[in-house]
């Protein structure tokens, strides 16, 4: 009886004593920048790209945190909205610069990663980025990382394994005259070229709303199929739209950002989409789902459905673990090589590589699985989960 | 050239302004900041600041004669572009970039002011819209001069007197460099002719009718209003290493307006307070993520109906207060005069 | 052959579109002489109230369009009076006013909807060939509408009562009132139409190509272009202008592609306010 009774109250002092002495271990903090678009037309990208981050923070967070000479510290995102704009991306680095932050997940567009370059070097930030641009990261900026492969990586398989379904003799590119589409169109046309394909690259304004006339233009050259590459998920469901009731039955390609669901609601729904065949960045596949309940069971709250959730959930597992391993949240370079060094090995997504060397010069591209969509019939096959890429 | 000028009832006192020494104090003080704070935010948003006071100033230039000119970011692409495309030839020093940052847009403004400045009113407003869209196509279009779409990155770096201007105050200093020019040049234009554009703004026919060349000071005024939007241009390229077209896009315009009508559109001291006050807002903004745009909505609709004069109005109204005057000294009102 | 008639039919397709947005721009401009920034965010939010009125509530389309030409009206008319009025002289200032109501407007639409695209089609599906080339029925509504639309304005400002008094209202507004005429109502009734008409585009156009709360910015530019080319507050000169824009984009966009049709639009804008600085119908600017 005296026993349980003295227990009953050792427990809560226990309990006590283990609380304060926890929390007096966790009661540092390190800082990490996440950049990117939070509004605007881009804001679903930076808004998935923060939910990956915050996945990632609150699963290093209940593991202990990031050791450091001040102990055990925990993570804590600072979030900063570029508006999609360079001179946003580069005042946000000059503010994170400000609070002493030394890492920084993102930006998600060219424009916003063009920005932040040259700042965040003078400031020996290491960054972790996504872009399509042709020099998104390169031997010049020896901190900056590739989120994920471009076109360079992924085109090729896509369009072998599209060439053996479809049996397309020409193809035409279409994508926004722009940075986005200027750097992706010639390099995934160099892809179909290699196999054999003729193709053609048509470009419109960025802003145009209405395609008609464009869509004339293209069908008037009889192309097999059509890929719409990088365009923008809006104008490329608009596309694919008007593409269908001027009549084109071929198949239509997207090697470029991801929306497929965005892109149907447009078209009307999958069985209007036709034959459709796409890149997805990550395969969200049953193990990928589960980051979804970790989020949910961490923070409370619902991740967001797109696909850049999970693959910058992976990249920014990778970035911790690289200050855990660095043990440092501000020793950019010697946390930079610990990043270089690390197996690609990501719990739920699957194993990859860093690739880089032979398009960029730098080996900071981080190359997971992706996946090969089609769509027939109304009906979104499995995805293909493809091997990540490897440098040429 | 003054003799000329026949006597106009509209005239007043031709040396500066209370206000404009007020302008001209603020900026000489701002060349201490770096050395009163390393603070790297305060310095970038105090660099952003002095970027947006060149825009403002080209935007205050036009105003002053009743002409609300979208054209400023077209005129910053060009300074900005012709002092990068400069330095990949040689050029890098300081103040040769800058001649070149002011003098490109005005060899251009002059010959399209010829044909832009026939217009009126609204159609005024409209066609300069399309000027700065018309800069963006054409930066788009010539990938070989321009680098198109991906911008001119890693040009060569200021000098200055020999040295490489590329830590951050530096940089602040070159932001603060062109902003100093164009605030002179800003005086210097208004000071001449500031009664005589004010005149103009308030009613054009009357003004023609006492024989004032309105057509001339507008010619003036248009090719001025565009070197000093290039000093920003140059400016901004210089904070961001990189010339860009979507730095300077038609839609950003509207930010050098909010900045003038915000701080008060009678004024060089107007333009100066609306550049802080909003740069500093839309930093502050940046940190509530989705409603960031919605908020500086807000903003500007408050500012408009609660701030007619601009924060200068605001602030001379207490003043007024404090001293128990009851009418506003100001000669001149903003906004159209119908 | 076959191509320049189907460049033909696209062009007039276009210019249906562009007619029946700058109908209300150039209302609001010619009557309050405000230039209306949120009138692309009237046209994205048209779309958006049918689209919530036919999934949310599961009226019919018609209806749903009739919703969200009501809806927008009587926002556009409480934008007047709360919020446009107290500053209407001031041109430079409503410009400001405006642009800042279209930012809250597209960040509220975001906060409800969310960013991305939801599925709003076209109930009509199918088109009418017409020799070698061929007209979809939903442009074809829209042709027809705009007609319409267009007809009945010109009816109201040209042969009505209040539009009578509306016009006197934008030439002299003193004159105006000792003849009893209020501007609080007429011109709160006035940015009602306007908002009304951008939104009836909204919500039949919208469904054709994609709706999203970043919809209306291409629609301003376009609706700014086809005014000023067209003349300030001339409905006959925004109709023209509407058909010379939407043929050159149309030419352009299938015969040369790129930005070519975009950059030819605005040289021709510039060329032609060289030689007409009023547009091609329009009065005189007011001001300097």
């Amino acid at each position: 009886m005296k026993k349980r009774e003295t227990t009953k109250l050792f427990a809560p002092i226990l309990g006590a004593i283990l609380a304060l002495g926890g929390s007096a271990v966790h009661a540092c903090e390190v800082k990490v920048g996440v950049v990117g678009p939070f509004s605007g037309g881009a804001a679903q990208w930076g808004v998935a790209m923060k939910s990956g981050a915050e996945l990632a923070a609150a699963e290093f967070n209940a593991a202990g945190g990031i050791p450091t000479d001040k102990g055990d510290c925990k993570i804590r995102l600072v979030e900063i909205d570029t508006q999609y704009s360079a001179q946003g991306a580069a005042a946000a680095a000059n503010s994170l610069a400000n609070e002493g932050v030394k890492v920084v997940l993102g930006p998600v567009g060219s424009p916003e990663v063009s920005g932040i370059k040259p700042v965040a070097a003078r400031h020996r930030m290491l960054l972790m980025v996504n872009s399509y641009a042709k020099d998104a990261i390169g031997p010049k900026w020896p901190l900056a990382f590739h989120v994920s492969p471009g076109a360079s990586g992924w085109a090729l398989p896509i369009v072998r394994k599209a060439k053996e379904r479809y049996g397309m003799k020409n193809v035409t590119i279409i994508a926004p005259n722009d940075q986005g589409g200027t750097d992706i169109a010639p390099v995934v046309a160099e892809a179909y070229t290699a196999e054999g394909i003729k193709t053609k690259e048509e470009y419109f304004q960025r802003g145009t709303a209405d395609f008609t006339a464009l869509v004339t233009r293209v069908l008037a050259s009889k192309p097999d199929a059509i890929d719409l590459v990088s365009s923008p998920t809006v104008e490329s469901g608009t596309l694919a739209k008007q593409l269908r009731v001027a009549g084109f039955r071929g198949p239509i390609g997207k090697l470029g950002g991801p929306g497929t669901e965005e892109i149907a609601r447009i078209v009307g729904g999958y069985e209007a989409l036709g034959d459709y065949y796409y890149f997805e960045p990550i395969v969200v596949d049953e193990e990928a789902l589960k980051m979804r309940d970790a989020y949910k069971e961490l923070t409370g709250k619902d991740s967001p459905e797109h696909t850049f959730f999970y693959l910058w959930g992976a990249a920014s597992r990778l970035v911790f673990q690289a200050m855990k391993e660095a043990q440092s949240a501000q020793d950019s370079e010697a946390i930079a090589e610990k990043l270089r060094a690390l197996d690609v090995k990501d719990p739920n997504i699957g194993e990859g590589l860093w690739i880089g060397q032979s398009f960029f010069g730098i080996n900071q591209e981080l190359s997971l699985p992706f996946g090969m969509g089609f769509v027939h019939n109304g009906q979104v096959e499995p995805l293909i989960k493809m091997p990540a890429a490897v440098d040429k | 050239m003054k003799k000329d000028m026949p006597y106009s009832v509209l005239q007043r006192e031709r040396q500066f302004s209370g206000s404009d020494r007020v302008t001209l104090v603020a900026l000489l003080l701002a060349a201490a900041l770096p050395l009163l704070t390393s603070n790297i935010l305060v310095q970038s948003v105090a660099s952003q600041a002095l970027i947006g006071f060149c825009g403002a100033l080209a935007v205050h230039l036009m105003l002053r004669l009743g002409l609300l000119n979208f054209s400023v970011p077209g005129f910053m692409a060009v300074g900005g572009y012709a002092a990068a495309i400069a330095a990949e030839y040689g050029v890098q020093d300081l103040f040769a970039l800058l001649g070149i940052a002011f003098s490109a847009p005005v060899v251009l403004a002059i010959p399209i002011g010829w044909i832009v400045l026939r217009l009126k009113g609204v159609y005024f407003v409209l066609v300069t819209y399309l000027l700065t869209e018309i800069v963006q196509l054409v930066i788009v279009e010539t990938p070989s001069l321009t680098g198109g779409t991906n911008g001119l990155i890693g040009f060569p770096p200021t000098t200055f007197f020999g040295t490489e201007l590329i830590s951050g105050p530096a940089v602040y200093y070159t932001c603060y460099a062109a902003a100093i020019v164009a605030l002179f040049v800003a005086l210097w234009s208004t000071r001449s002719y500031g009664d005589i554009y004010d005149s103009q703004a308030h009613n054009e026919t009357l003004a023609q009718s006492l024989g004032l060349d309105t057509a001339r000071y507008k010619a003036q005024a248009f090719p001025v209003s565009a070197g000093v939007a290039g000093l920003g241009g140059f400016a901004l390229v210089q904070l961001l290493i990189t010339a860009h077209p979507l730095s300077f896009t038609a839609a950003s315009s509207v930010n050098y307006i909010a900045y003038v009508l915000i701080g008060g559109a009678a004024s060089l001291l107007g333009a100066l307070l609306g550049t802080v006050v909003l740069v500093t807002a839309i930093t502050q903004f940046s940190w509530s993520g989705e409603y960031s745009l919605g908020l500086f909505g807000l903003l500007l609709i408050f500012s408009v109906l609660f701030m007619r004069d601009g924060v200068v109005g605001v602030f001379t109204k207490i003043a007024h207060t404090i001293r128990g005057r009851n009418q506003l000294a100001y000669p001149a009102t903003q906004g159209d005069p119908t | 052959m076959d191509t320049f008639l189907l460049a033909l039919v696209i062009g007039a397709m276009f210019s249906a579109q562009y007619a029946l947005i700058a109908l209300g721009f150039t209302l609001v401009f010619g009557i309050l002489g405000v230039v209306n920034f949120a009138h692309g965010s009237m046209y994205m939010l048209g779309g958006y109230v049918a689209y919530w009125s036919v999934s949310t509530l599961g009226l019919p389309y018609p209806i749903a369009v009739a919703i969200a030409v009501l809806f927008t009206g009587l926002l556009g008319a409480l934008i007047e009076i709360l919020l446009v009025h107290r500053i209407v002289e001031d041109h430079l200032s409503t410009l400001i006013l405006t642009l800042g109501v279209s930012l809250v407007i597209v960040t509220g639409v975001s906060l409800i909807f969310g960013h991305e695209a939801p599925q709003f089609t076209f109930p009509i599906a199918g088109s009418i060939p017409l020799g070698p080339a061929y007209m979809p029925l939903d442009r074809l509504i829209v042709m027809i509408v705009s007609g319409v639309a267009i007809l009945a304005v010109y009816l109201l400002i040209f042969r009505s009562a209040f539009g009578r008094a509306v016009r006197a209202l934008s030439i002299d507004q003193s004159i105006a009132r000792t003849y009893g005429m209020n501007p609080r109502v007429l011109f709160a009734v006035t940015m009602a139409l306007s908002s009304g008409l951008a939104a009836l585009a909204g919500a039949l156009v919208t469904p054709i190509l994609s709706l999203s709360p970043h919809a209306g910015e291409s629609v301003l530019l376009t609706a700014f272009v086809v005014v000023i080319l067209g003349g300030l507050g001339s409905i006959i000169g925004a109709t023209w202008a509407a058909v010379i824009t939407g043929m050159i984009q149309s030419f352009a966009g299938i015969y040369v592609g790129g930005s070519l049709g975009t950059l030819l639009l605005f040289v021709l804008v510039i060329a032609v306010l060289t030689v007409r600085p009023s547009g091609l119908f329009g009065a005189p600017a007011r001001g300097a």
